[in-house]
C-alpha cells in the first residue's frame, strides 16, 4: 500500500470583484494532480514560480484545504476534520531560512515546541530529544539557547529540519528547502537530508525549480506547468531523456560548468496566468514544437514508455535530436 | 543589556538628561512622605499665600510658598507627582492592555472580529473625548484616581490596537506562523507563542510618549473641574487652584506648570533615546559618507592605457558595538573596458560589500578604510560627494538582487522610466515614451506597452529585474555592477536574463562586475573570475584558467559543489564543511584554513601572499610555491608580472614556518589559542595535486 495517494487534487481560488465580492473568475492554481508515493521514496516536483507547486504542498497539509480531489494516507482518506491527526505524520521544511523560524524563540524552544504541542513526554524527555535532534542535523546541542539570528542560513535550515523531524513524521515536504542557500551550503543540506532519509526510512516530496537538485534527491520526478503535471517518470529518465519539451527547456536553463560554450534552447516569455490559461495545451504559447492542433486539444498525461508519462501530443518526437550529450 | 544602555547614554546627553529626569520624578513620587517637608493637606491659615522663599516676605519654611489655605506648595507638588504619575501610568497600562488584546484578536482572526473591533475604535476616535470624560467624571461626587485612569486609558486603546493589528497582519503571513500551524499548533498557541513575541516592540515607546501626553491631559481635566476631588493634590488640581489667584499669587500656578513641563520633557527625551537605542538605524540614518584623505603617495596614473577600473588594496570596515567587522581586507583587481568580471563567494564573503564599496553606497556604519578605487583615473574613495554624484548612476550603474525593493511601488514602470529618461537625456514627453518602449524592448520585454502601464507589484520578479536593467541602461553606464541579479529568479528566467545582459554588453561595450554565489552561473558569461573568501581574494584569473585549473582549494571546493548534474543517486554531493570565520575576529593566518581539506601548520600562522600562477592568474595559498620573481601583478610595487609558475614547483612548503622571526612566533602562539589545532598535523608533509 502506498504511503500517500493523491487523486485528482484541485485547488481553485475565486477572483472576487466589487463591493459585493461577486465571483468573476477562478485561479486554477492546482488543476487535477494525481500521484502516489511509497514508503522511503522521494518524489521530485519541478516547475517555475506560479506553476502551483507551493499551493499543492499547502493543500496536502490542509493549510489551505483542497477544493476537490482525494488524499489518502496509508490507504485512509484524509479530511479537513482529521487534518490535525494527519499532521503528526506529515511535516514541512520551508524555503526561506530567515522567515521560517520564529525570531524570538531559541532554537531549543523551536525544536521542542512540536513535542509540546503533541504532548510527547515530560520536560526531561523533551530536553533529551531536542539535544538528540540538534545533533542529528549537525548542530551543536550546546547552542540550543541561541536565537536564529546567531546562525547562518544553512544552519537555520538545519534547525527547520530538526523541527520537522521532532514528531517523527513519515513524510516530509521540502518546499524549495535549499533554494535560498549558497550552492556550497546547498550540498551540505542535501547530503544531510539523504542521510536522514536512509536512517529513518522517510518519504520526501522535494520541490524545486532547479532540475539538477531535484535529480540528485529524487527517485521519481513530476514536472508541473500551470497547475498540472506534464511529465512524470523515474528521475534518471526524466533528466537524461525528457519526453516533454518543457522539461527539456527547464534542463537547458540549469547553469553548468561543462556547457559553457554550447548555445542553450531558451524558453521565451513567462508562464501564462492560471486565471486565464491558454486553450489546448497550456504550454503551446512557449513551445518550440507547437503545431496548430496543440492550441485546440489538451493533451492528457498518458504513458508513452514503460513507467513514463507525458502530457504532449508529440512526446516521442522531440526526444531524438534533443537527447543530452 | 543594561550596561550597553549605560554606555550608549554616555554618548547621548539629551537622552541621559531625560532618563535622569524620569528616574528622579519617579523616586520623588515613591518616597514622597520622606521627601516632603510638610503634610500636603496641613493648613496654616496664618501663612496664607506666602510667596517663595527668595522673594520679600518669603520664608524657608515654605520654600515654594503656600496657597490660600497656607498649604506648602512644595509638599503638595511632591505628593501631586504621586497622583499625576499614578493616573498617567495607570492610563497607559490600561490603554495598552485593551489595545494589545483587541489588536491581536482583530489582526489574527480577521473577518468579523476585525470589522467589529476596528469599527468600535473608529467610533471611539470620532466620539468627542470631553463628552466621554464628562459622562463618567462629572456625574460622580467623589472623583478618584481610577476613574481618571478609566477615562484616559479607555479612550486611547485604539492607538495601540491599530499598531498591533497591522503588525500581526504581517507576522501571521510569515512562514514561521505557517510552520507552527503545520506542526499542529492550535490557533491560540500560534497567536501567543509565535506571533505575540514579535509584535509588542513598538508599544512601550508609544506608551512612553502617551505618558507625557496624559500628564498634560490630567491637568487639563482638573482645569475643567473634572480632575481629582479636592483636597487630594495632583499637578492638575494645584494648577487649577492657582488659576483663580493667577494675578496676585502667580507662583501657585507657575510651579505645577514647571513640574509638568519638566516631566513631559524628560519623558519625551528618554523615549527618543530608547527608540534610537532599540533601532540603531534611526541614529545612523543621517550618516554621511566621508571621503578618504588624499593619498600620501601622489601616484598619478595616466588615464590612457590604464584599465577602466583599478582597485588596489581595498579595505572596508563596519565598526559596530560588538567589534569591527572587517568586510574587505586588501582586495585588488583590474577591470578592462568591455570585459566582465565575475565575483564569486559564499554569503558573508564580502562580495556585496565589494560592489557597494566601488560605487560608494555602503550602508552606515560601513566605510572604506583604505586602498584605491581608480575609475577612469579618478579615485572614487577620495572624490567629494558632489563629484561622486556625477559618476554614480551615470557612468557606474548598480543592480541588486531584489528588484521589487529597488522600484517605487506606487509609481508605474512607465512613469519611473520616463522620469529617468527625461532627466538624463532631456527629452520632450512624446519622445520619452518612445524611448521608454525601446529601452524595454532592448532588455527583451516583448510587450513594452503593457509593462509601461503596470505597477511593479503586477509584474513578475524577472520582469521587474529587466525593468531595473533598462533603468540602469538609460544613462549608458561604462560600468554596471550586478549583485546577485538573478538569484531570486527561476532558472528559466535566469537563463533568459543572462542572454539579455550578454547582448547588452556586446552592443554597448560595457564593463560588468557580476557578483554571485554560483560559479557555474558566470562560467559562461565572465571573462575573468575573482573568488572571494572572508574579504580576501583567494584566486583571480581568466575564466578558463580558474575553472579548468583552479589553484586555490576554496575555488576547487566551489567548483565541486556546483557539479551535481553528473552526480548519481548513490554518490554524495561535494560540500564544504564548516562555516566562514567571524569577520570581527579574523584568524592571523589564511582565513580558509579551518575549512581547508589540505590545511598545513603554516596556514594557521601566516597569511598567504598572492602570487602569479599563470598569465594574469593569481592565487593566495601556501600550497603554491612562488619563485620570488613572480609576485602579484596587483601589488603596490610594479614588477614584471604574468610569468607562469611551472606546475612541478607547486609543492607544499613547510619550511616557511621555521623562517619565523619573533613576531611570527607570537602570531603562531595566537593561532594556537584561537584555532583548533587538531587538523594541523594532518596537513604536514602532504603535497597537493595542484
Amino acid at each position: 500500500m502506498p504511503l500517500l495517494e493523491v487523486k485528482n487534487l484541485t485547488k481553485h481560488f475565486p477572483i472576487r470583484r466589487g463591493i459585493l465580492g461577486r465571483e468573476v473568475g477562478v485561479v486554477r492554481a492546482v488543476d487535477g494532480v494525481s500521484f502516489t508515493l511509497e514508503e522511503g521514496e522521494t518524489l521530485g516536483l519541478v516547475g517555475e514560480s506560479g506553476c502551483g507547486k507551493t499551493t499543492l504542498v499547502r493543500s496536502l497539509l490542509f493549510l489551505e484545504p483542497p477544493t476537490t480531489g482525494e488524499v489518502r494516507f496509508r490507504g485512509e482518506p484524509v479530511t479537513v476534520a482529521d487534518a490535525q491527526r494527519f499532521r503528526r505524520h506529515v511535516q514541512i521544511v520551508f524555503q526561506d531560512p530567515y522567515q521560517s523560524l520564529p525570531p524570538r524563540m531559541t532554537i531549543g524552544e523551536i525544536v521542542a515546541d512540536p513535542l509540546k504541542i503533541h504532548k510527547v513526554g515530560d520536560q526531561k524527555t523533551i530536553e533529551t530529544r531536542v539535544r538528540q535532534l540538534l545533533a542529528e542535523v549537525g548542530l551543536d546541542p550546546a547552542r540550543s539557547g541561541d536565537y536564529p539570528f546567531q546562525f547562518s542560513g544553512g544552519q537555520r535550515q538545519r534547525v527547520g529540519i530538526a523541527r520537522a523531524l521532532a514528531i517523527e513524521p513519515s513524510l516530509v515536504l521540502l518546499d524549495e528547502s535549499v533554494s535560498a542557500l549558497d550552492v556550497s551550503v546547498q550540498a551540505q543540506v542535501l547530503n544531510l537530508l539523504k542521510d536522514i532519509q536512509e536512517r529513518r526510512r522517510l518519504s520526501y516530496i522535494f520541490i524545486s525549480h532547479d532540475l539538477s537538485v531535484v535529480r540528485y534527491m529524487s527517485d521519481r520526478i513530476a514536472v508541473m506547468y500551470l497547475g498540472r503535471i506534464v511529465e512524470h517518470g523515474p528521475a534518471e529518465d526524466v533528466v537524461e531523456k525528457p519526453l516533454h519539451p518543457y522539461t527539456r527547456a527547464l534542463l537547458s536553463a540549469v547553469p553548468s560548468l561543462r556547457r559553457r560554450t554550447a548555445t542553450r534552447a531558451r524558453l521565451r516569455g513567462e508562464p501564462p496566468s492560471p486565471a486565464n490559461p491558454p486553450s489546448g495545451c497550456a504550454f503551446h504559447t512557449r513551445c518550440p514544437l507547437a503545431r496548430p492542433e496543440c492550441a485546440e486539444r489538451r493533451p492528457e498525461l498518458i504513458e508513452w514508455l514503460p513507467g513514463r508519462q507525458a502530457a504532449c501530443h508529440f512526446a516521442l518526437e522531440g526526444t531524438a535530436e534533443n537527447r543530452r550529450d | 543589556m543594561l550596561r550597553e544602555f549605560g554606555e550608549y547614554l554616555r554618548t547621548r546627553p539629551f537622552a541621559l538628561a531625560g532618563v535622569i529626569g524620569v528616574v528622579a520624578i519617579t523616586l520623588i513620587a515613591i518616597f514622597a512622605p520622606w521627601v516632603a517637608p510638610h503634610d500636603p493637606l496641613a493648613q496654616d491659615l496664618m501663612a496664607s499665600f506666602k510667596p517663595p522663599a527668595w522673594q520679600a516676605d518669603g520664608t524657608w519654611k515654605y520654600p515654594l510658598g503656600t496657597d490660600l489655605l497656607g498649604r506648602d506648595i512644595l509638599s503638595r507638588l511632591i505628593y501631586g507627582a504621586r497622583y499625576s504619575l499614578l493616573i498617567s501610568v495607570g492610563s497607559v497600562l490600561l490603554g495598552t492592555a485593551i489595545g494589545f488584546i483587541t489588536g491581536l484578536l482583530a489582526g489574527y482572526f480577521g473577518r468579523w472580529t476585525d470589522t467589529i473591533l476596528m469599527r468600535l475604535g473608529d467610533i471611539q476616535l470620532a466620539f468627542p473625548f470631553v463628552l466621554f470624560a464628562i459622562a463618567i467624571l462629572a456625574v460622580s461626587q467623589e472623583r478618584t484616581w481610577w476613574q481618571l485612569v478609566l477615562v484616559l486609558g479607555g479612550s486611547s486603546w485604539i492607538i495601540y490596537a491599530r499598531v498591533v493589528r497591522s503588525r500581526v497582519l504581517t507576522e501571521r503571513e510569515k512562514d514561521y506562523a505557517l510552520a507552527a500551524r503545520a506542526l499542529g499548533a492550535s490557533r491560540w498557541r500560534v497567536l501567543f507563542r509565535y506571533i505575540l513575541p514579535n509584535v509588542w516592540q513598538p508599544i512601550p515607546l508609544i506608551g512612553m510618549l502617551n505618558l507625557g501626553f496624559f500628564v498634560i491631559v490630567e491637568s487639563l481635566l482638573s482645569f475643567l473641574g473634572l480632575g481629582l476631588t479636592p483636597p487630594t493634590p495632583s499637578w492638575g488640581t494645584i494648577l487649577a487652584d492657582g488659576r483663580q489667584v493667577m494675578m496676585v499669587s502667580g507662583w501657585v500656578a507657575v510651579f505645577p506648570g514647571v513640574a509638568i513641563l519638566l516631566t513631559v520633557l524628560s519623558i519625551s527625551l528618554a523615549a527618543d533615546g530608547l527608540a534610537d537605542f532599540f533601532d540603531p538605524k534611526l541614529t545612523h540614518g543621517n550618516f554621511r559618507r566621508v571621503p578618504l584623505p588624499p593619498a600620501e603617495r601622489a601616484d598619478q596614473d595616466p588615464a590612457d592605457g590604464a584599465p577602466l577600473l583599478r582597485v588596489r588594496d581595498l579595505t572596508t570596515i563596519f565598526p559596530t558595538r560588538k567589534g569591527t567587522i572587517r568586510a574587505l581586507n586588501g582586495v585588488s583587481f583590474d577591470l578592462e573596458k568591455g570585459s566582465v568580471l565575475g565575483v564569486v563567494g559564499e554569503s558573508g564573503s564580502g562580495k556585496s560589500t565589494l560592489g557597494l564599496s566601488i560605487i560608494q553606497l555602503l550602508d552606515a556604519p560601513g566605510r572604506v578604510a583604505g586602498g584605491e578605487i581608480r575609475f577612469d583615473g579618478k579615485d572614487l574613495a577620495r572624490l567629494s560627494n558632489r563629484e561622486l554624484t556625477a559618476i554614480r548612476g551615470k557612468r557606474i550603474g548598480m543592480i541588486f538582487q531584489d528588484p521589487s525593493s529597488s522600484l517605487n511601488p506606487v509609481l508605474t514602470v512607465g512613469y519611473q522610466l520616463k522620469e529617468t529618461l527625461r532627466r538624463h537625456r532631456s527629452l520632450p514627453p512624446h519622445q520619452a515614451h518612445e524611448a521608454a518602449r525601446q529601452a524595454l524592448s532592448a532588455v527583451g520585454i516583448a510587450d513594452p506597452d503593457r509593462v509601461l502601464r503596470a505597477y511593479p507589484f503586477q509584474l513578475s520578479g524577472g520582469m521587474n529585474q529587466r525593468v531595473m536593467i533598462a533603468l540602469a541602461m538609460v544613462s549608458e553606464p561604462e560600468l554596471l555592477i550586478l549583485d546577485e541579479p538573478t538569484s531570486a529568479l527561476d532558472v528559466t528566467t535566469q537563463a533568459q536574463l543572462l542572454d539579455e545582459l550578454d547582448g547588452l554588453r556586446q552592443r554597448h561595450k560595457m564593463s560588468m562586475i557580476f557578483i554571485t554565489h554560483d560559479i557555474a552561473l558566470i562560467s559562461s558569461f565572465a571573462d575573468d573570475i575573482l573568488v572571494m573568501y572572508a574579504g580576501h581574494v583567494c584566486e583571480i584569473g581568466p575564466r578558463d584558467q580558474v575553472i579548468d585549473q583552479p589553484r586555490h582549494p576554496y575555488t576547487r571546493a566551489l567548483l565541486d559543489a556546483v557539479e551535481r548534474v553528473a552526480v548519481t543517486e548513490t554518490s554524495r554531493l561535494a560540500a564544504i564543511p564548516g562555516d566562514p570565520p567571524d569577520l570581527t575576529r579574523l584568524p592571523p593566518g589564511c582565513p580558509f584554513a579551518n575549512r581547508c581539506p589540505q590545511v598545513m601548520p603554516i596556514c594557521h600562522q601566516v597569511k598567504p601572499r598572492r602570487v602569479a600562477v599563470g598569465p594574469n592568474h593569481e592565487a593566495a595559498c601556501h600550497l603554491i610555491d612562488s619563485p620570488p620573481s613572480a609576485p602579484s601583478q596587483y601589488g603596490t610595487t610594479a614588477v614584471e608580472a604574468g610569468r607562469a609558475a611551472p606546475a612541478s614547483s607547486v609543492v607544499a612548503n613547510d619550511n616557511r614556518s621555521s623562517r619565523g622571526n619573533s613576531s611570527l612566533v607570537e602570531t603562531a602562539e595566537d593561532a594556537r589559542g584561537t584555532n583548533s589545532i587538531s587538523s594541523t598535523d594532518r596537513g604536514r608533509g602532504e603535497s597537493n595535486e595542484g
